[in-house]
């Protein structure tokens, strides 16, 4: 130790050490934004496989056809027959199919407000209770009345009823079978699941009148053609990019594929070579429809209460009919009621590339946490530059032989003579820079309210304000912090010091819980890094302070990644509606609970705007 | 198993997907069952480490002349097998858990059969005497399972098991048979049971070759078989441990001076154990002491309480003046 510290203690005053840090920084983010690119080759990937022993998927014959064949048609029959009646109706002739195949029906009214809208029907469900099991565990079939795009799931919900009837004949079920139809397929499956485990807010949502045991599996099937399909899509991700259980996905894609020969298909890519394009496209879509948090099914609802569903939706024009659609459900049933134990031996965090190849959290957690860490390092590197005394001024024309001022350092018996320079720490103005990156951090609930509050029709019209005040607010910002106290260089250090120090803690954080959330803000977040002038080492005002001409770079590049107009490039490269997509938002914080919308404007905008007050030319 | 929820056949258990046997019969009984089936429960019926308040059913009635059958399947390892999902018992446990049955004569021989992968590797430590072991896989290799049925949705038995299985069935056709470990270990078709099963007799008196000539009806059929008296070469051996067990008891007698030790009333249970026959006799077991002295005895404890109440009394009259 004595003889380690003397050169640690050299080292860390040394010049080099200190220009270290944007080095360091900019590769953390090189080798982060690569390290995703690797994660599709063979090499970086895993094929998937069945961890959980109890699970033998495709194990049983499935006897689902035949007859009932004929029960399907007729239940589909009763439910095209439904179309147009009021919600009443449905909901009667639902517990009345329900009753006449010997169940208990109940059922839940809801009704949700958010962006304008309502959001309100009934569920109905019944419970098969499990012949010789006891009614601890039960497993979920859901059919939503309307799929995702407000079309009727007309087989879904009559293959729903088909299959209740079938496994009703069945004696050997261990867990309780639940068969719920939801009036559609993002309010209703959240007020039953809420409802289930109390959690509802009355008296919107009403209580359940019958409830069985924990909830281990849910499988939603949606399948609104009214002709054969020709795969199976399954959709995984949950609210806030939760996913479920790898093991019930590969379950149900071992046993459409194995078993069954049923194509799948994952994250809308309807036709993968196994190329790596496609694989890395895969991969981003479903980090991009993890980033965003929202309901991507019925089943996404379920998630967040660890309950491992998945939504099987039928695709596409082939020869596969209702009936395989059926036998893959039962098959994937006979298993989840193999399980002894909730879902727990396979992976919860995983990026799938393809149906059957996966990387696991293990692998790919390093390149988020390298993104947040530059910020973090970047943080270090301005609080150590902030306390550091201006350089000595030396004149160039004359060489003045002047011996710096020396002081002798006595410190564990050990005597030293060091220039007073390195031993002299400015004292540091917190108050101003903490102050301003708290408030605005706070100020973030500003954006935050109007957008989960207003109505639908005004939603467009107030972002587009909003991109309009966003684009000059870092100038007026800066005006008038500058006639109330003129930022000293020092200043600008710290502020842009605790504010990427925040911006990393929160990024490395979300990392953990919504990976690809975390990965999209930090790439997007990456100039607040290196604005100012990261290669100097001092506190000096025009070391500190860049220069004007890039002062206007920085300007227009962290305007061009400003958080608005990226929601709008989004927008525009999906294709997607601008006010619906808002609107899905402010549905999404009201009844989902989806926290997005919190990550983008209390943590990445107060972070641009203390990028954006830094660079202004005004200061 | 047969009362599962999951059984798609309630109450049976079959060994074949053709479902002709059932193994579940109709006299079966399951003493410990479910989460019953634990490390702990099993060691502590091997080696009869349970209170008093256990019924016999869940205990091993086996002592000294009793042929144990040990016959152990599931999921295993290298030197382990597993219970349930949370524990498993090791090699040394089981060696150690035999070792205490041995001690304490609970078993005379003992076949140990176990297909598991790595099955060998589970009686790799046995270290007490007359057991022959055996099992279905070696280190590293796999123990497979047969074939499955598709509407239970699990395989029904493992490859080894069936053909042990499928050999009492076909060969062990008698209560009488005299078919020895040779055959039934002869039967074993390495092509079929698509592992090496392993065999140890080196803890067998006589090894391989003695080991080999044991009934399977010695291990798997609860036949007792009667040897007459007088023929065995035990004969005079027991003969011998009597008389100088008389000896012993004569000693500590005329040691404790006891004259009228009573006989004891119920006489040592007989044992007929297929093999070996302990043979019958009166042995004269431990008594209660009663002596004539009993009284003077007293009347000597009477009267030293007395003295001790005599000079205390004296000492206080003393004391007082």
């Amino acid at each position: 130790m004595a003889l380690i510290s003397p050169t640690i203690l050299a080292l860390r005053r040394d010049p080099r050490l200190l220009k270290l840090p944007p080095y360091l920084s900019a590769l953390c983010i090189f080798i982060g934004a690569v390290w995703l690119c690797l994660l599709p080759l063979n090499e970086y990937s895993r094929r998937t496989y069945i961890s959980e022993n109890a699970l033998l998927p495709g194990q049983v014959h499935t006897y689902f056809g035949g007859s009932e064949q004929n029960v399907f048609n007729a239940y589909k029959y009763e439910v095209q027959a439904l179309v147009g009646k009021d919600q009443e109706a449905i909901s009667t002739k639902l517990s009345d199919i329900f009753e006449s195949a010997g169940l208990r029906p109940a059922r839940q009214k809801y009704e949700y407000h958010a962006a304008g809208n309502t959001y309100s029907g009934e569920n109905v469900y019944a419970i098969l209770h499990a012949p010789r099991g006891d009614a601890t565990e039960a497993i979920l079939l859901v059919a939503a009345w309307t799929n995702m795009d407000g079309i009727l799931n007309q087989s879904g919900v009559a293959l729903a009823l088909a299959l209740a009837r079938y496994f009703k004949r069945w004696s050997l079920w261990s867990k309780d079978i639940i068969i719920l139809i939801t009036g559609d397929s993002r309010a209703g499956p959240q007020a039953w699941v809420d409802a289930y485990h109390d959690e509802h807010s009355s008296p919107f949502v009403a209580p359940l009148p019958l409830k069985s045991g924990a909830l281990q599996g849910v499988v939603v099937v949606d399948n609104a053609l009214d002709h054969r399909f020709e795969s199976l899509h399954i959709v995984y991700d949950g609210i806030n990019g939760q996913l479920p259980n790898l093991d019930l996905f590969n379950t149900a894609v071992s046993i459409a594929s194995g078993q069954l020969g049923i194509g799948v298909s994952l994250q809308r890519m309807w036709k993968h070579n196994d190329s790596y394009q496609e694989r890395l496209q895969t991969m981003l879509r479903g980090m991009f429809s993890q980033g965003l948090g929202y309901s991507s099914g019925p089943h996404s609802s379920f998630v967040p209460y660890h309950v491992d569903a998945i939504t099987l939706q039928a695709v596409g024009d082939g020869w596969q009919d209702e009936m395989a659609m059926g036998r893959c459900v039962e098959s994937i049933f006979r298993s989840l009621n193999n399980l002894l134990e909730h879902f727990h031996q396979s992976f919860f965090f995983y990026l799938l590339m393809q149906a059957d190849r996966f990387v696991s959290i293990g692998t790919y957690l390093p390149s988020a946490m390298l993104v947040a860490v530059n910020f973090t390092i970047m943080a270090i590197a301005l609080w150590i530059r902030s306390g550091r005394p201006p350089a000595p001024k030396v004149a160039s024309t004359m060489p003045e032989k002047q011996n710096p001022e020396m002081e002798i350092v006595q410190e564990n018996n050990m005597t030293a003579i060091t220039p007073k320079e390195n031993l002299t720490i400015l004292e540091r103005q917190l108050f101003l820079p903490v102050t301003l990156v708290v408030s605005l951090h706070f100020l973030g609930a500003i954006p935050l309210y109007v957008f989960i509050n207003s109505s639908h029709n005004t939603l467009p019209l107030y972002f587009l304000l909003f991109t309009f005040l966003n684009f000059f607010q870092p100038t007026v910002l800066a005006t008038l912090i500058h006639r109330h106290t003129p930022l000293t260089p020092q200043h600008h250090l710290l502020l842009q010091s605790f504010s990427l120090l925040v911006l990393g803690i929160f990024l490395a954080t979300l990392a953990t819980l919504n990976f690809s959330l975390s990965l999209f803000v930090g790439l997007l977040s990456t100039p607040l890094s290196f604005t100012g002038n990261p290669f100097s080492s001092s506190v000096d005002a025009k070391d500190a302070i860049p220069s004007k001409t890039r002062q206007h770079i920085w300007t227009l590049v962290l305007q061009l990644l400003s958080p608005p107009v990226v929601v709008w490039a989004v927008c525009y490269i999906w294709g997607a509606d601008l006010g619906e997509m808002l609107a899905e938002a402010a549905f999404g914080w009201k009844v989902n609970g989806l926290w997005t919308q919190v990550v983008i404007w209390c943590v990445w905008w107060p972070a641009w705007t203390v990028g954006g007050i830094l660079v202004n030319p005004l200061l | 198993m047969a009362c599962n929820p999951r059984n798609a056949f309630p109450g049976t258990v079959y060994n074949n997907a053709d479902r002709a046997l059932d193994l579940y019969g109709d006299n079966i009984e399951v003493d410990y069952r479910g989460y019953e089936v634990t490390v702990e429960n099993f060691i502590r019926l091997l080696t009869d480490r349970l209170g008093e308040d256990v019924p016999r059913g869940k205990r091993l009635g086996s002592d000294g002349g009793s042929n144990v059958l040990v016959y152990m399947t599931g999921h295993g390892g290298n030197e382990f097998l597993k219970f349930q999902d949370s524990e498993e018992i090791g090699s040394w446990d089981l060696a150690d858990a035999f070792e205490q049955m041995w001690e304490k004569k609970r078993y005379n021989e003992m076949l140990f059969m176990i297909d598991t992968c790595q099955a060998n590797t589970l009686y790799k430590h046995f270290y007490s005497p007359n057991i022959i072991a055996t099992g279905s896989s070696e280190i590293d290799q796999s123990s497979y399972s047969h074939h499955a049925d598709n509407d239970v949705g699990v395989a029904v038995i493992d490859r080894w098991t069936y053909y042990n299985l499928d050999f009492l069935e076909t060969q062990v056709t008698s209560p009488t048979s005299k078919l020895t470990l040779a055959d039934l270990f002869g039967s074993y078709d390495e092509s079929k049971i698509h592992s090496n099963p392993g065999y140890r007799w080196d803890l067998f008196p006589g090894g391989e070759e003695k080991g080999r000539e044991r009934l399977v009806m010695d291990f798997f059929g609860n036949v007792q078989g009667v040897e007459v008296e007088g023929v065995g070469g035990n004969e005079t051996e027991w003969r011998e441990d009597m008389r100088r067990l008389e000896e012993i008891i004569y000693r500590a007698r005329a040691r404790g001076n006891m004259t009228g030790a009573k006989k004891s009333e119920t006489p040592v249970e007989e044992v007929i154990a297929p093999g070996r026959d302990l043979g019958k006799g009166r042995v004269e077991g431990a008594a209660k002491i009663e002596g004539v002295e009993a009284w003077g005895q007293r009347v000597l404890g009477a009267g030293a309480l007395l003295g001790c109440a005599l000079i205390w009394g004296g000492a206080s009259w003393l004391e007082s003046r």
